[in-house]
Formats: C-alpha cells, structure tokens, sequence
C-alpha cells in the first residue's frame, strides 16, 4: 500500500518543498557609478531586516530573504548619497543602481575665487586658526596673520588691511554674519592699529579678497568673517602676563549653556621707557579690553550672544616738518560692540539665521588746540534663510537693515562746527548654490540696496563657477558687482553723493594635495565713482564730487607645504598689482602711496621637538611706495625704498599649560621708509625740506608668559599666542 | 597606532543555546571581522543596528571598524571619508543609547584619529575634548578598568613628554590590571578588550 502512495508522496513533498522556497526571494542586482564603474562593497539591505549582501568586485549582490510583500531597499556606500527604493521583494531581481555621489565630500570642487579660510573643516582652509598666533610678524592680531596672505599690500604704519589696490575702508569685518562698525583699534599717524579683538573667541576665519557672496555688502575690495567658537570644550583659565600688560581669561559651561569671558590690559608706558622710540609720548598707548561669548545650544539651533568693551588712552607729541615744538594728538576712545545671532533648523530642509549688533563709540580728540568729540551709534539687523533643495540645490534668502548715526563737534579757539549724518541702508540678497557633479559648481547670486540718504537704490550681481580640471586641481571665475557709500570722514562732511562702485573679475586655479596648496589668482578690479575733492584731506566746506574712478589688476601666488619637510611648515605668498586712480585732490590718476608694486611674504615654523618649541620667522618684502617730491614736477612721481622686515618667535612650552613665548619684530634692525613729510613752503634755498617718515620704533620686543589652569592639565594658550 | 589597531582585535566566543537572531547577527558580523572582512562585517552591523532601533552595540562596532581602519589611512580624501561615516554610526549609537561611557570612549578615539592624522592641526582643538570624554565615562563607571586603562594610555604620553612624574599613571593602570582581573562584560556582546594591553603599557612606561 506504501509502494502504492509513494508517487504521491513524492508530489506531495516537492510542492511542499517548492512553496516553502517560493516564500524565499533571491534579491539580486549590480550597484554602479554614474560613469558605469562598479561599486565594490556597498551594503544592499531591506529596511528594518537583518536581510542583505556586500556587493562584490564587480559590483553584483545577491541575497535571499524569507520577507514577502512591500520593503525599502536600502543601498549606503561611502561617500555617495543613500539610495532607497521601494518595492515588491519579488521584483527585486536584476536591479541596476546607480549611486550619486555625495557632494559633501573633500573631493567636490569649491567655489574658492576671492576665498581664503582659516579652519580646520573647511575644504580650501590655507590658514589653520593657530597660524593666526604662530605667525612671527602678527603678534597676536589676526589682521597681522592675514597680511601674509597674497592680495595684501604692506602699508606697515597703519596695520589695517589694504587689499588689492583697495584703502583699508573698503574691507568690512563681520563676526557670525553680522557687521563690525569699528573693527580696529584707534591710532594715529604712524602708529599702527590693531584688530580689536581677540583671535581666541574665534575659531574660523575666511577673509575674500574679491567676489564675495551676495550676502555681503558695503565693501568694494574685501570682506572678513569672524566665527565665535560654537562649543567650548572645557571650563578653564588663562593668565597671561606680557611685557606690555596682562590678560585674564574665564569658561564656564553648564550643560547647554557656557560663557567665556576675556579682560586685557595693555600699558606700554614700562615698555616705552626702557626702549625710548620716536614718539614724545605724554601718556603712553594704554587700553582695557574686556569681552564675553554667552553661548546656548537648544534643541534645533544655537544662540550666541557676543559683547566687547574697550578704552583706549593716549597722548603724544610727534615730529612734524612744519611745527618746530611737534604735533600734539590726544585720544580718548571707549568703543561698544555687541552682537547677537541665532541660527538653527526650522525643518529638515529650512536654515534660518537671524542676528543684530549694536555699534557705541565715542572719541575724543585733541590734535594741537583744536578739540574733536565724536559719537557713533551703528546698528545692524539680519535674516536670513536656507532652504536646501537636495545636496545639490540651495537657496539663500535674506534680508538687512543698516542703521548709522554719527555726530562730530569740533572747537578750535578761532572756529567752532557741528556736523553729522544718519544713514540707513536697506538690503536684500538672494543667492543659490548649484552642485552639478563633483567636478562643476556655480553660485549665483543678486543684491540690492536702498539708501535713504542718497535716494539711491543699487542692483548687483554676483556669479562664480568652478570646475575639476583633475584629481586636486580646480579652475574657479567670479564676477561681481560691489556698491559701497563713501566713508565716515566724507560722509559727515557731504551726504550728497552716491555709492562708490567696483566691478571685479576673477581667475583662479588652485592645487590642493597632500598638506600642499597652491593658488594662482589673475583678477582685475574697476572702479567708479570715487569721492573727489579739492583740499589735502577731507574739510568742512570742501566741494565733494563723485568724480573719480580707477582700477586695480594684478596676479597674487600662494604656496602652502608642510609635507616635504618634517616638523617644518611654511608658506609663500606673492602679489604683483598694477593700479591707478583718480580721486580725492588727485590731479590725475595715479598709483596711490598704499597700492605698492610688489609684496613678498614668507613665514616658516619649525617645531622642535627635543626642545618641545615651536619656533617661527617672517619675512615681509614691499616695494618702494609712491609720493610726491614738491620739487620736481609731477604727482606721486617718485618712490620710497622698498621695505623689508624679518621676525622671529619661539613658543617654549615648559609643561602642557605654561608657555614660555619671545618674540622680536624686524630682528635684523631695517631701516624701513614709510613716505616723507614735506614741508608746506621752501626754504630760502627755494626746495621744500621734507622729514622722513620712519616707524616709530624699528625693533620691538615681546615677552609673555601664558598659563592655562583646567581639569585635565593638557589645554594651554598657544592658540592665543 | 599599533596599539589601538590591537586593542580592536577582540575576540568573541559566544556560545549560546537559544540564540535569536539578533544574537545570530552579531556573531555572524563578528566572524567576518576575524575573518578580515571589516567591511562586510561593518556593513553587517549596519543592517543589524538599522533593523534593531533599541540597540547601541552594532552602530558602536560599525562606527569602531571605521575609526581604526582610518588610522591606516595616509589619503586625506578617503580619511574624511571613513571619519565621517564612524561620526554617523557614533551618532546613531548615542541616539540609541544616551550618556553611555562606551560610546563615549569611543568618541574619544575618533577624535584621537583625527588627531594622530596630524597633530599640529587637531591635536590643540581635539587633545581636550578627548580627555574631557573619558573623564565624563570613569565619573559614570568609575571601576571599569577598559575607560580606567584608556584615559592612563592617553595621558601618560604626553606626561612622559614633558618629563612629568608617571607615577599617578602608573598607578592607574596598575589598577585596572586589577580591575580586569575580576572584571566581567557588562552585558552580552560588550566590550571586553584590555586585558591583555594594559600589562604591556605598564611595561612601556612604567618599568
């Protein structure tokens, strides 16, 4: 009787067999790139199972699964975007896939025309936030560091930054997106001024030297970003104690929340005495810097809240060619920026940032008996908005209101005058970055302002793109039009005039491989509309045109290696600049005194590891810059010998938190030449005598000591240096 | 590096009676590693933490193999890559696992990679938070000796560098030689690597 069933038997199990294997797919496929290149070790999985495959050498995956009906089939690689596709299992046999690459990745090209960083996540970074404090020549300014970039002219007795054939009003600086009124520390004649504030609350910093986003505007040469630190690591102390005065610092954190805060003192009276320099100095450079960063992290944002103070006090008596007993300057600053920002996701896709800041200077002023008092309330407000398409489309959205109001007295015994202005601007900007592939990208983006003052309402475009021209090698072009209204020393004597303009063209090929980066950058600048008048210096009274115009073009080198020498990083930095101009009493146009030929920097830093010191030089070259010698025809006809300047340093650290730090400006004692004063009437002779301008000190010495006391005894100061 | 990279080599002997899948899974993913199979073994873990929302353990693994095999890694391209695909599996571990010293522990290494890939630009940014991390796990699980041996190994380095007394170090990797005398896993499929290394750094340093 078994013999009998036994066929049926055997039916029986192979339909048993065959159903239980119909409950069990084979999902199957080749993962590729778009250029059709397999991809070698994808995982290929179904959402929410433990069902899934490596793809091979070739690309394939194959995989059974005992799931029936509709799953997620999940594919992630590094460094392309996760596919997902939903679907039947048992249609999911043969499967070709595509991935996209993620264009968040290193290798996507950047937009990097104009652009230089200073951060460590940053794609084109060519300045790392330490180099702001190691660089020999910047004694602890970031401008100082930055003026060894290309793009920059050496106008070594001002200290701001000139860029690209542009005065130094024509930079703006702007912490966490929002505008800085009075960037740089008060100082007179030959004195150089500093950024106001310190490099440690900062940790990236980009600095474009043309074509800059929409988003920012009122600058015709150049825009510097400050970022605040978003989260500090540690709750910790920093003393420092200088030569030239002491500096006490403070962070607290409590779980979301943390504030640092950060007091100077700077008094060069000691420092003055012991090496005696040009000046007459009544009451020595003396200032006290305090600021904080209040920092609150929420759920989908973080809110930032920064405030500075400062007072600056000195009064000297310089050389000066026409007044036998010197020029005597008084100044009194107190200077009040505060700014807050809040940024955070409003949904996955929308950005939103949103900030203000709040600008209160005064300044009073004593030049010989004339009395100059002064008052500046500046304000700024921001929004603005991100939508992020996909990783390949973003949008940028925002809006500005600038709000400035300035008033000036000034008292002389024979003359007495009040003048002032206020000024609003208004502005909106809409910008869009486009990732075509990882090797082409282009940002457009469009500005538009309104002034109140001068009813005047200006559009600009701006457009960069940059394409791969190889593994590490890149090719960018910007363009862009910049509106930027005339500066607060005309502005206040006529507010009848219009923006000043510039147009910028920009080339770039950059190389990035392997710790090594070199930049090449052709550019050319127009410029329209510049502020004419017809004394030396802006005055009271004086006929102000919009007259003037010029250009600036040139080509600017950056070299950057810390590969082919062990321990051993330095970078070389070259600009060439051609530009002329005519404008303020200009007769004709002209190459002015701050837009020399040539400028050269090379900084080195060696860290020497038996001695556990990092030590660093600089060196600065400009060409000679122009002036006009009254006794020959002609206009800024001649020249001044070139400028040189090596400096030193060396960081010792004695432990993890105590460090040892000397430095020494122009170690080799130049004698650098900044221009010449002539005298306004000839001798008997029938020459005009002329006084050299010379720094007021050729050599200056720096000595601090920087202890930083926190729990885990490993954090210091040489971020601060 | 050598040390972390023998640190990972760990070794699971799991024998179970009833093993469920997830159990399965893991074992399975941890063949593969010692089969020299990171990436099937990482992608594994992958699929295990994605199906598996209330686990930490295999987005800890998947995010480890990527760390310790960035440590190899002389392209800065491919580094960022695989750094930043143990970010995300990190990421997932502490969403699934909140305030947890494994997870923080590992954090610490993942900036120690970032550091070791050069020191003169993370190595002031990154060195803090490193020694903050495996603080923040001893003051959760001051007797385990896997945190206790990790934040001595970090910080007797740099103290033998300065010519500071090792002594306090010393003293603590001593301890957790003792400490991994009796310790046990705190659970199944924990991580129980140590034992063996923290002999050889009291060797290193300390004799």
């Amino acid at each position: 009787m078994f013999q009998h069933y036994q066929p049926y038997l055997f039916f029986l199990i192979a339909v048993l067999f065959s159903f239980t294997s119909s409950a069990q797919h084979t999902v199957s496929g080749v993962v590729t790139q778009a250029n059709g290149n397999p991809i070698m070790g994808a995982n290929v999985y179904l959402e929410g199972t433990y069902d899934g495959a490596t793809t091979t050498e070739d690309g394939t995956f194959s995989f059974e699964t005992s799931e029936e009906g509709t799953y997620t089939l999940v594919i992630s690689f590094i460094s392309f975007e996760p596919y997902r596709k939903v679907g039947l299992i048992s249609e999911m046999k043969g499967l070709t896939i595509i991935l996209k690459e993620d264009l968040n990745t290193l290798d996507t090209v950047v937009l990097s025309a104009g652009t230089f960083e200073a951060s460590d996540n940053s794609k084109v970074s060519v300045l790392k936030p330490l180099d702001v404090v190691t660089t020999a020549s910047a004694l602890g300014d970031f401008v100082g560091a930055l003026q060894t970039l290309p793009g920059t002219t050496t106008v070594a007795e001002d200290g701001r930054l000139f860029v690209r054939g542009g005065d130094a009003g024509e930079t703006q600086v702007f912490i966490d997106g929002i505008r800085v009124f009075t960037p740089y520390t008060p100082t007179t004649n030959n004195i150089p001024s500093r950024g106001r504030y310190s490099p440690f609350l900062f940790d990236g910093i980009t600095f474009s030297t043309g074509g800059y986003s929409a988003e920012y505007g009122q600058a015709l040469s150049s825009v510097l970003l400050l970022n605040t630190v978003d989260e500090p690591d540690q709750e910790k102390t920093d003393i420092s104690i200088m030569t030239v005065g002491a500096g006490l610092g403070n962070t607290q954190i409590w779980g979301d929340t943390s504030l640092s805060i950060n007091a100077s003192y700077i008094n060069l009276a000691p420092y003055v005495a012991a090496f005696p320099d040009r000046n007459d100095w009544e009451k020595p450079f003396e200032a006290f810097a305090g600021e904080g960063v209040f920092r609150k992290k929420m759920k989908n944002g973080m809110l930032k809240w920064y405030a500075a103070f400062d007072a600056t006090r000195f009064a000297l008596t310089q050389e000066d060619i026409n007044l036998s007993e010197g020029l005597y300057f008084k100044l009194n600053n107190n200077n009040l920026y505060t700014n807050a920002s809040y940024e955070g996701e409003l949904s996955d896709t929308w950005n939103l940032l949103a900030g203000g800041s709040y600008t209160y200077a005064i300044n009073d002023i004593k030049v010989m008996d004339g009395d100059v008092t002064n008052t500046n309330h500046s304000a700024h407000m921001k929004v603005k908005l991100k939508k992020r398409f996909n990783s390949r489309v973003k949008l940028y959205l925002g809006g500005e209101q600038f709000l400035s109001d300035f008033e000036e007295q000034f008292q002389d015994p024979n003359f007495q005058a009040s003048y002032g202005y206020q000024n609003d601007i208004s502005a909106l900007f809409a910008e869009t970055d486009l990732t075509f592939s990882r090797k082409f990208a282009v940002k457009l983006g469009l500005r538009s302002e309104y002034s109140p003052l001068f009813d005047q309402a200006t559009v600009s475009p701006r457009a960069s793109l940059a394409y791969k021209t190889s593994k590490n090698g890149q090719i960018s072009v910007a363009y862009g039009d910049f509106y930027q209204q005339p500066n607060q020393d005309i502005l206040k004597f006529e507010q009848d005039l219009e923006a000043r303009k510039t147009q910028h063209y920009i080339l770039n090929y950059q190389y990035v491989a392997d710790n090594r980066i070199f930049r090449a950058e052709l550019y050319r600048k127009d410029y329209a509309n510049l502020v004419t008048f017809s004394s030396e210096m802006p005055t009271l009274g004086d006929t102000f045109e919009n007259g003037g115009d010029g250009y600036a073009q040139g080509l600017d080198l950056f070299w950057r290696d810390n590969k082919s020498i062990k321990n051993f990083d330095y970078w070389i930095s070259y600009s060439y600049l051609d530009s002329e101009r005519k404008y303020r009493n200009y007769p004709t146009a002209a190459r002015p005194p701050f837009a020399n030929e040539h400028n050269l920097s090379v900084v080195g830093k060696y860290w020497i590891d038996d001695w556990r010191s990092q030590v660093g030089f600089s060196y600065q070259y400009g060409s000679g810059r122009n002036y006009t010698n009254p006794n020959e025809s002609g206009f800024l006809q001649q020249q001044t010998k070139s400028y040189n300047n090596i400096s030193l340093n060396w960081a010792y650290l004695l432990s993890q938190q105590k460090i040892l730090y000397f430095s020494v400006q122009n170690a080799l004692g130049f004698r650098n030449v900044n221009g010449y004063q002539y005298a306004n009437t000839p001798n008997p002779a029938g020459t005009f005598d002329r006084r050299t301008l010379r720094p007021a000190a050729d050599q200056f010495f720096f000595v601090g000591f920087f202890w930083t006391i926190s729990d885990d005894k490993r954090d210091n100061q040489l971020d601060n240096l | 590096m050598k040390t972390i990279i023998t640190i990972a080599i760990c070794l699971f002997t799991f024998t179970g009676v009833a093993q469920n899948q997830y159990e399965k899974g893991m074992q399975k993913a941890f063949e593969l590693w010692q089969e020299n199979k990171p990436l099937e073994a990482a992608n594994l873990f992958e699929r295990i933490g994605n199906a598996e929302s209330d686990k930490w353990l295999p987005y800890y693994y998947a995010s480890q193999i990527y760390i310790l095999q960035s440590f190899n890694e002389k392209d800065e391209t491919a580094l960022k890559a695989k750094l930043e695909t143990a970010l995300n599996f990190l990421n997932d571990a502490k969403t699934n696992s909140d305030n947890n010293p494994y997870v923080m522990t590992l954090e610490a290494l993942y900036y120690t990679a970032w550091i070791a890939y050069d020191g003169q630009k993370y190595g002031m940014k990154y060195a803090g938070k490193v020694t903050q991390l495996y603080e923040k796990a001893i003051a959760i699980s001051p007797e385990n000796p896997i945190f206790i041996l990790a934040k001595a190994e970090w910080e007797i380095g740099s103290a033998k560098y300065f010519g500071q007394p090792l002594d306090p170090y010393c003293k603590d990797i001593q301890r957790a030689i003792d400490l991994f005398a009796t310790f046990e896993p705190e659970g199944q499929f924990y991580p129980s690597y140590g034992a063996e290394r923290a002999p050889e750094v009291l060797e290193m340093y300390c004799k």
